[in-house]
């Protein structure tokens, strides 16, 4: 279903650390409200879109979304 | 190019492609857009064979590899070294 980049999609150079923002952002993934739900759930909702257009755009979604998880 | 330029390069030119995909999932009859996916798609395709030449592979299972087995080696996309700067600072 994927095929793994060893490359992002844009550039992330972080400059000043910052373990506080990071612990709170790593929450926003899990739980029924994370990127991760919300992922899969585009995934599921493209199965039962009616035009190829919608089709395409949600499992378009649905990828980007997990990409999210990948940049972190 | 270095391997930030050239990498700088290609995801550029991903970075559009995608976006000109994406828009063409909507707008299928857009010949405008059509011609530029195809030109970006092209140029990206040249540049990432040079990038995996030079540095190695970019997938697991769609690059070849020199002896030994390339695609275990450092740097990974979340290694501080991997990345670049956007702007000099």
């Amino acid at each position: 279903m994927w095929v793994y980049e060893k490359k992002l999609q844009y550039p992330v150079k972080i400059k000043k650390p910052n373990p506080k923002l990071a612990k709170y952002i790593i929450t926003q993934y899990g739980g029924p409200d994370g990127e991760l739900a919300a992922s899969l759930r585009y995934l599921s909702q493209r199965f039962s879109m009616v035009t190829p257009q919608a089709r395409a755009t949600l499992n378009d979604i649905g990828i980007s979304f997990s990409k999210l998880l990948t940049i972190k | 190019m270095n391997r930030h330029e050239i990498l700088k390069k290609l995801m550029e030119l991903d970075f559009v492609a995608v976006e000109l995909q994406l828009y063409l999932n909507t707008h299928p009859d857009c010949r405008e857009a059509l011609e530029k996916f195809n030109f970006v798609v092209a140029q990206a395709q040249m540049l990432r064979q040079e990038y995996e030449r030079k540095y190695g592979p970019l997938t697991s299972f769609r690059s070849p590899s020199v002896y030994p087995w390339q695609w275990i080696n450092n740097p990974w996309p979340w290694d501080y070294s991997f990345n670049f700067r956007t702007t000099e600072s």
